[in-house]
């Protein structure tokens, strides 16, 4: 190579590295503000929205007793409640025979077991009891505490459960609990019944209907799973059947439940103009949002906080740990208003009625949904929910109709407490200004 | 087949530097930005002294006038640059591809050429860490806000030479658009979310200049004017705002004592200060440089003065010095140009040094 030709070799040699050092960029600077710092950025604005909330109103019915995904049992003043609850039949007939033979027999009852979800339980309470009751059957969602109570003389059973729960098993009574999910709160009891307290009833195909109560040393209250949440009581008939005089075993005739429900003398106040939330049957607000169209269509919401101020101590407050559920709608017509099928919500904190202070509930995801998504509903329903499981879950989980807790709240017809939104924003940066 | 080659690498190099921009600054956080620089690597050499007498520089239309073949040239420069907010430190890298021009001849000595420059720069990214109060309470938060790009300008231009004196016109079309961003983001993301905010934003304005070159023997002097109108800044076709453009005027001189020995220096007046309600001034530049032939061209100059925009109530100062040389290749069809630049700006709280090294490769097809 000439000496020429290693020039413009090294020429293009150092152009080729200079042209790939060049394509790599960084053009930040030291933050040094306000001299060399871009103006008109980013400001942070907090506002409450006193005006916010519009057309809020309260509807009830939304699940009743019968339909509650648990049976409450509480005999703390003033609320009485009992759940009650009658079992499917079972075959009184059976074939003898495992082969061809059809030829059947009558059932003769050996022992029964009656199994049932013990939820919520709260390890402050001590010595609870439950009590069972053998009630008439033929209940249904008209049965009410005062026709039952005369059931309530003689109790069939009486567990201590706490007792149970530190025995696991009772060598006596043959009583056991299954299982205990810590997680989830809920203990599994199997109760037995022997030969002669079994409550077999020929004219009845064995249906049988228990009333519970429950007493304890303080706080005596008991919630159990029910038929519509897959977690109600299940009556387990070990049996044989007579062949002429010989009995021959058979397999057990395991069976769920007829009806549940529980009867009480709590009664949900009267709606008025203010906000009620909670009871049974369920009551749910239905609130409507109305945004400034500065915010919602320009500003971008960093922080959201619904602010509900109560109008006194509840109306009814019980020991439950509740929180309240922020569901958004998919159409507002009204009390019928169908909840969007969606994740996208808000709740409070978990927390114990009895004082009147504020409930904070952050809204931030919502409100930014509802301003990306311009053709949703800016509506929602309030509704209260009982903590069904222990708070390391993301979210707290509870059921609709779950407790007797009742929250009454201001409404917008009440300016100066009216329901009202503490917004923090952005709005928007004005780019293109010098 | 060699020199082939050579001009396909540098011409890739050139296509893959990226888009036209000049050197950015935190100064280009103020006022419109940093006005970029119009001459081609062999007049940037030398400071931009021979700028008013370089065709294929973007300055002055009247050299073009003894352009007699089709040529084109481009650049690329990639800057160091190293900020010193009074004790606060910061360094930035920066690729650019600043010149692209084309001159050729319509016939009846009139010289018809355009091309692009860059007019305004306006990049810059600032993160700042911030503690705001919300609720009651201090909240940690860090801004990120961030603009990349500027305005081009994009020239045609017609010369003619009359004996003597050349005289030359340009319609200066400006355009371009920068990417901005704003992003706050909380440290406590559990309670606060972030918000982001994009948009681009897009710029239009237009401009006119008109030149003349008197040629003496071992002599040359240039003068030259330009106007331009008004800066409309549109975010999603919406204007924003309007500024005014600067007037330009200036002249040049060049001496030639020997064939191989030249020396030129140039003073340059622009108005900017009514182009942004303040921290906006109108500005003097000048440069002085020489291009010795020794073999191989060398190459050597300083500029100085005041840049437009800046905080601290006066303008920001500029000084360079440069040096360059270049390399014919392909029996003259092709030149590669490079120069290394040293600058320094300071202003109040800033003291900003740099170093610019560029190509640039003429062809004469």
């Amino acid at each position: 190579m000439t000496s020429t030709g290693r020039v413009r070799a090294t020429v293009v040699l150092a152009i080729g590295v200079l042209t790939a050092w060049a394509c790599v960029e960084n053009i930040s600077s030291p933050p040094v503000c306000p001299e060399f710092c871009p103006g008109g950025g980013i400001v942070t604005v907090e506002s409450v929205l006193t005006g916010a909330v519009v057309r809020d109103s309260s509807f009830t019915g939304y699940r009743t007793a019968n339909e509650s995904f648990v049976l409450l049992a509480s005999s703390e003043a003033p609320i009485d409640s009992r759940p009650i609850f009658e079992t499917l039949p079972i075959l009184t007939r059976i074939k003898i025979d495992t082969g061809t033979d059809t030829t059947t027999g009558p059932v003769v009852i050996d022992s029964v077991r009656l199994a049932f979800s013990w939820l919520r339980r709260d390890t402050t309470f001590r010595n609870v009891r439950l009590e069972l009751y053998r009630l008439p059957i033929g209940l249904d969602s008209n049965s009410t505490l005062a026709a039952v109570i005369p059931a309530f003389g003689t109790p069939l059973r009486v567990v201590n459960l706490d007792s149970l729960l530190v025995a696991r098993r009772d060598s006596v009574t043959g009583d056991t609990i299954l299982s205990v999910d810590t997680v989830r709160r809920t203990v599994v009891v199997s109760l037995k019944f022997d030969s002669a307290q079994a409550p077999y009833s020929l004219a009845d195909s064995g249906r049988v209907a228990f009333g519970v109560r429950v007493t304890a040393d303080s706080n005596a209250t008991l919630v159990l799973g029910s038929a519509d949440d897959g977690r109600g009581p299940r009556m387990t008939w070990f049996n044989r059947v007579d062949s002429a005089g010989t009995l021959v075993a058979k397999a057990a005739q395991p069976r769920g439940l007829l009806f549940d429900t529980f009867v009480t003398n709590y009664s949900l106040p009267a709606l008025d103009s203010n906000l009620t939330i909670g009871g049974i049957p369920a009551t749910r607000t239905l609130i409507r949002f109305a945004l400034p169209r500065s915010i919602r269509d320009s500003a971008q919401i960093i922080r959201a906080t619904m602010l509900l101020i109560p109008t006194g101590p509840p109306p009814v407050a019980t020991r439950d740990s509740v929180f309240l559920l922020v569901s958004h709608l998919s159409a507002d017509v009204g009390a019928k208003s169908p909840i969007a099928a969606d994740t996208i919500g808000a709740q409070s904190p978990v927390f114990v009625a009895g004082s009147s202070d504020t409930v904070h509930i952050e809204m931030t995801t919502l409100l930014r949904f509802w301003q990306f998504d311009t053709t949703s509903v800016n509506a929602a329903f309030l509704s209260l929910r009982a903590l069904d499981r222990g708070l390391d879950t993301l979210r707290a989980a509870g059921a609709e109709g779950a407790s007797f807790t009742t929250l009454r709240f201001f409404s917008s017809r009440t300016p100066a407490f009216a329901p009202a939104l503490r917004l923090t924003y952005v709005p928007r940066v004005k780019f293109g200004v010098p | 087949m060699r020199t082939t080659r050579i001009l396909a690498l540098v011409s890739a190099g050139l296509g893959w530097a990226g888009r036209g921009a000049a050197q950015d600054s935190p100064l280009s956080i103020h006022g419109l930005g940093m006005p970029g620089r119009v001459e081609s690597v062999r007049a940037r050499a030398t400071g931009g002294a021979f700028a008013a007498f370089d065709p294929l520089s973007a300055l002055v239309e009247a050299p073009a006038a003894s352009a007699s073949r089709l040529t084109a040239t481009a650049a690329i420069a990639s800057t160091y640059l190293q900020d010193d907010f009074n004790g606060t430190t910061g360094s930035r890298r920066t690729g650019r591809f600043p010149l692209f021009q084309v001159l050729g001849s319509l016939g009846h000595g009139v010289v018809a050429g355009g091309g692009f420059t860059t007019y305004l720069d306006r990049s810059y990214r600032v993160t700042i860490s911030d503690t705001i109060t919300l609720g009651g309470s201090g909240q940690a938060v860090t801004d990120e806000l961030a603009s990349d790009g500027g305005v081009t300008d994009a020239r045609i231009i017609l010369a003619r030479r009359f004996g003597r004196l050349a005289l030359g016109a340009g319609y200066h079309l400006l355009t371009g658009s920068t990417r901005v961003d704003a992003v706050r983001r909380f440290t406590d993301t559990s309670t606060y979310r972030g918000v982001s905010q994009s948009d681009e934003i897009a710029y239009h304005g237009a401009g006119f200049s008109a030149s003349a070159l008197v040629t003496l023997p071992h002599l040359w002097l240039a003068g030259f004017w330009r106007s331009d109108t008004r800066l409309t800044s549109e975010v999603q076709r919406a204007t924003v705002t309007e500024n005014d453009l600067p007037q330009t005027v200036g002249g040049a001189i060049r001496w030639q004592p020997a064939p191989d020995v030249n020396f030129a220096a140039s003073l340059l007046r622009r108005s900017w200060a009514s182009a942004a309600d303040s921290n906006a001034y109108n500005t003097t530049t000048w440069s002085a440089g020489a291009d010795i032939r020794l073999g191989l061209p060398v190459r050597f100059g300083a500029r100085g003065g005041d840049l437009p925009f800046g905080p601290g109530g006066k303008a920001p100062r500029e000084f360079a010095v440069a040096v360059g040389s270049g390399l014919t290749v392909s029996q003259g069809r092709a030149v590669i140009d490079f120069a290394v630049e040293r600058l320094r700006r300071t202003t109040t709280g800033l003291t900003e040094t740099g170093w610019t090294f560029l190509v640039g490769l003429t062809l004469r097809p």
